[in-house]
């Protein structure tokens, strides 16, 4: 044995235990409120309506054509609201990034209002300003811009409009955070070898500000995929989600399997999207600078 | 590796920039002559790195004029400069690879890909990178990164080449090495090159010349030994080397005197200015038992403060008056040895006259 | 110094265990009575449950939104802490199919003098209302006026009556039956069509045929008559007390009972609820005709009980505008259960399809 190599080693043991200690009342709070009860909605799908275990829950979703519909909606507005948001996003995030420090304190300020207002107001408030006798067709009609009531709610556009206002600012965030990364001598080393300002954004800045445009339109695209509210209230009926067919079912059913298994599905196949994207997209390298 | 067909002067001229009140550069002239390695020597805040930049175009000056050769380009946008340069901290694109890197010049001047090839592998060569064409920047050690950067720099043959502290994040060891590769590569190319660093012993081992710049000022311009030998003023001297100022005293006579020692007579008749003795610690030498001439040279005597050891050298501290004190350095050689004193011990120390510095107060 | 500090504070404790206590001694047996937000749950407030508390004596908490799913998950995760729930009488009847409900103890509650057909063995009538077709009237005339659409036929005929529709959303009570009418099933016989997967996809279809024109599908009464309010859709389906209290806030809309469909509104009780007795005894004395007679000030939906319509002091013209109004009834449908138990399932599935497309 050598010299108070027993004492050293336990005290090794002692701190790492001690790190964990620290850390498990947290991983104890994500086991009960996520791997729970995910496990439980899991086990519910398998279930019928007597509690005994069957598939119907999911033959049902290959005997009718809503299911495969629904799901094809979730993905499709969520991928539309996520290329909105980049399309208003970036440019957004962009200028953000070139204002002093103080002036895009007020800049993120504007960005994150929405946040403190609730989720129902704003969606009820594009309803005031975009139905057909709303404010912006009154506005447009009195001085002309067109002569019949455009629809922009309660249809597609409106749930977009709704969702991408309420999404903005979870891609602007990271994007904004990723900008403010690089490095202005990147940008000056690519001028300086000769790349004009449109050269220089597209060769350099832009590739460089990736990893935060892919890590926010991921945190857009996944949260767009449980949205309820806003599509119920500004799709009109027409934008029919997975969270709003979960709804059916419960309120007419009363079936908790048929509504668990429709957010087994939502969840799988919301995780087959996110390593077929790693695995496309190099998310590794791109969020974690991995190789 | 073909150097650029000629390299271009640059003829700086009355260029002023201010941050808020601050003189960043206060009307700075300077003339790069072409081919030659000019270093912008100065403390953090000097105004060298703000005068790097005006140059290469990344900072708008509120007045002045800069010449490329006859070509006025204090108006020209960075990338239709053709300078080379080499930042601070590389500043490598991590999306691309090191071939990518380095090609990326070329192929925004829509050089042929054979050709881009050749030149891209030429360059690499050049700095010794060959094998590495295919990695990714964050696989490189960082005296690699810098090598990168150099190669970007010079590949699109650039007739202008400038470097911002680009060795400042290595190690001594490889900081020295690559004074001594950019040195030999600066030779190589031709190119005129303007060197920034706050590092005074890497300027005086690269470069032709040394411009000093303090408060948005240039100092003094001149090469290696004259800066050295023959500081302007006393921010040059003392920034430049280890150094000792004593005050002078002038007699009617016009010499000048410290502690009844006679030092020399004034330089500069005409002006009535106090003038100060600029004392290098390796110039002076412990004097032995053996008498020397003091026609020839100056003999402070004093008590050794403190005696220190440094491998290759060894140095003193000698208080000569109660408000003076010299620092000595000299040799560890067998017969230097017996200067390590102890301290409270007496020693004399001799100055050649002709190692005098005097400089206005 | 100190007593200025702390006497507001012993105050303001004292006063605090006070409060509390006074609650618990004002509140022995508490039942908890859970409704629907809005008009409808105030109008039961006024009518219903505040004079039939204070005259039994019995303390209720009132809540909102009654719901049979969440009833139902009470009940099947063993922590019911309702004792009477609002209810539509198709969801009473499929909770009481899952074994949510408690069976109503008729010895306790009289319904003597209940319609037929207003009261089953899990729920008990509380009012009787309609789902109507309501129209902007200043596009298509006041109800009984010449011209003035008067059929579901007349719903669907986008070219008799050019403009947009609303329809029900994500939902199918009282979705398919109009559609079989419009397609010119006898009201008599539109629940035996609908019976038959024939008869499912040929309403499916009718729906289907007009929905280019729907413009909106609601998903709540509110909606049905900020709608009509707002004037975004010409036409709708809703329910008639939704229609008419939107009327009183200005709306310009009117409504026919022809070809409605007749349905009612329950008290059930989540099995296992806290305070059975108790709550039956309340569920008695709210279904008294003396209350059901306030009713129809608040809210035009008719009684359950025959003898509210004798004791109530409302004008003739508001009782007559009551969908259980004798003129009334025999111009409906009256919404069948047991088609509702048997087939409304299947029928969800296949109104999901239409609604997804």
């Amino acid at each position: 044995m050598l010299l108070h190599e027993k004492e050293l080693r336990r005290q090794t043991f002692l701190e790492q235990w001690n790190l964990l200690s620290l850390s498990l009342p947290s991983i104890l709070v994500i086991i009960l409120i996520i791997i729970v009860p995910v496990g439980w909605l899991f086990y519910l799908s398998f279930t019928g309506k007597g509690g005994d275990f069957s598939l119907a829950n999911y033959e049902k979703m290959i005997t009718y054509k809503s299911y495969a519909r629904v799901f094809m909606t979730t993905f499709q507005v969520s991928f539309l609201t996520t290329l909105v948001c980049i399309l208003m996003g970036y440019p957004l995030a962009y200028f953000m990034a070139q204002l002093s420090d103080r002036m895009a304190a007020v800049c993120m300020l504007t960005v994150l209002l929405p946040f403190w207002t609730s989720l129902l107001v704003r969606t009820y408030a594009w309803l005031v300003l975009l139905q057909k006798k709303g404010i912006l067709n009154d506005f447009a009609i009195e001085i002309g811009l067109w002569e019949t009531p455009i629809k922009l709610v309660h249809n597609l556009t409106g749930t977009l409009i709704g969702m991408a206002h309420i999404m903005l600012p979870f891609l602007v965030l990271p994007l904004y955070g990723a900008m403010k990364r690089i490095e202005k001598d990147m940008t000056h080393a690519a001028a300086n070898l000769g790349a004009t300002p449109i050269q220089v954004f597209w060769k350099v800045f832009f590739p460089l500000s990736l990893p935060g445009l892919v890590a926010g339109s991921l945190i857009v695209f996944v949260l767009c995929l449980g949205f309820y509210v806003t599509p119920a209230v500004l799709g009109g009926g027409r934008v029919v989600m997975v969270a709003t067919q979960i709804t059916a079912i419960l309120e007419n059913q009363f079936n908790w399997g048929a509504a668990s298994s429709l957010g087994v599905v939502l969840l799988a196949s919301t995780l087959l999207i996110l390593v077929l994207a790693a695995r496309f997209l190099k998310l590794d390298q791109v969020l974690f600078g991995r190789h | 590796m073909p150097g650029p067909t000629t390299a271009l002067p640059i003829t700086i001229r009355g260029l002023t920039k201010k941050f808020g009140s601050l003189h960043a550069l206060d009307s700075v002239d300077l003339d790069v002559k072409s081919g030659e390695f000019l270093t912008l020597l100065g403390p953090s805040g000097s105004g060298k790195t703000t005068l790097l930049m005006a140059i290469a175009g990344f900072n708008r000056p509120d007045s002045g004029s800069i010449l490329f050769g006859e070509k006025e380009m204090i108006l020209a946008p960075p990338h239709l400069r053709e300078v080379g340069m080499v930042f601070q901290n590389y500043a490598l694109f991590p999306h691309m690879s090191v071939a990518e890197n380095v090609a990326f010049p070329l192929k925004l001047r829509k050089i042929a890909k054979a050709e881009c090839e050749q030149r891209v592998e030429e360059a690499l060569n050049t700095v010794q990178l060959s094998e590495l064409g295919n990695r990714r920047i964050d696989q490189l050690s960082g005296g690699q990164r810098q090598r990168v950067a150099l190669a970007r720099a010079f590949v699109f043959q650039p007739r202008i080449l400038l470097m911002d502290e680009p060795l400042s994040a290595l190690d001594k060891k490889l900081r020295e090495q690559m004074q001594i590769e950019l040195k030999h590569l600066h030779r190589k190319l031709g190119v005129t090159t303007v060197y920034v660093t706050h590092d005074q012993r890497e300027a005086l081992t690269m470069s032709d010349r040394i411009a000093v710049i303090n408060h948005g000022r240039l100092q003094q311009v001149d090469t290696p030994e004259v800066i050295y030998n023959q500081p302007a003023n006393s921010f040059v001297a003392d920034f430049i080397g280890e150094s000792t100022m004593l005050p002078l005293k002038t007699e009617e006579n016009n010499q000048l005197y410290f502690d009844h020692i006679l030092v020399d007579s004034v330089p500069d008749q005409k002006s009535s200015q106090d003038w100060m003795l600029v004392v290098r610690p390796e110039r002076l030498f412990p004097l032995s038992q053996e008498s020397i001439d003091s026609d020839q040279h100056l003999i402070f005597k004093g008590k050794v403060i403190e005696s220190v050891y440094q491998g290759e050298t060894a140095f003193a501290q000698v208080s000569i008056s109660e408000d003076h004190q010299l620092t000595v350095r000299f040799g560890t050689d067998a017969s230097a040895r017996k200067f390590l004193l102890e301290p409270g011990d007496s020693m004399e120390l001799g100055l050649n006259r002709k190692d005098i510095i005097l400089i206005p107060r | 110094m100190i007593d200025k500090v702390f006497k507001p504070l012993w105050i303001g404790i004292l006063s605090i265990s006070l409060l509390a206590f006074s609650f618990q001694t004002a509140s022995a047996e508490p039942i908890t009575v859970v409704s629907w937000g809005g008009s409808y749950g105030k109008a039961q407030d006024r009518a219903l449950f505040t004079d039939a508390s204070n005259h039994s004596g019995i303390a209720i908490n009132r809540e909102s939104g009654a719901s049979m799913t969440k009833t139902c998950l009470q009940v099947q995760s063993g922590s019911v802490t309702w004792d009477l729930v609002v209810t539509g009488s198709g969801g009473a009847a499929a909770a009481a199919a899952d074994g949510c409900l408690e069976k109503i103890d008729y010895s306790v509650v009289d319904v003597s003098d209940f319609y037929p057909g207003l009261y089953t063995d899990y729920c008990v009538g509380s009012d009787v209302f309609a789902t109507v077709m309501a129209w902007n009237t200043d596009k298509y005339g006041e109800p009984g006026s010449p011209g003035a659409p008067s059929s579901w036929a007349d719903f669907w005929d986008v070219k008799k009556f050019p403009g947009t529709r609303a329809y029900r959303a994500n939902n199918v009570d009282g979705a398919l039956e109009p559609a079989l009418m419009a397609d010119g099933v006898p009201p008599e016989k539109v629940y035996e069509v609908l019976a038959t997967p024939e008869g499912k996809r040929r309403a499916i279809n009718k729906i289907r045929e007009l929905k280019p024109h729907i413009a909106v599908f609601w998903g709540s009464g509110a909606q049905q008559a900020q709608l009509m309010k707002d004037a975004e859709v010409d036409m709708s389906t809703g329910w008639n007390g939704r229609f008419d209290n939107a009327k009183k806030d200005g709306a310009k809309v009117g409504y026919t009972f022809n070809q409605a469909l007749l349905d009612y509104d329950c008290f059930a009780m989540p099995k296992g609820a806290p305070n059975k007795e108790v709550a039956m005894r309340f569920l008695a004395e709210v279904s008294k005709p003396q209350y059901q007679a306030n009713l129809p000030f608040y809210i035009t939906y008719g009684p359950t009980n025959r003898k509210a319509y004798e004791m109530t002091k409302a004008p003739k013209e508001l009782i007559e505008s009551l969908p259980s109004h004798p003129k009334n009834v025999p111009l409906m449908l009256p919404v069948s259960l047991d088609w509702y138990a048997k087939h409304k399932n299947e029928a969800l599935e296949l109104y999901m399809e239409l609604m997804s497309e």
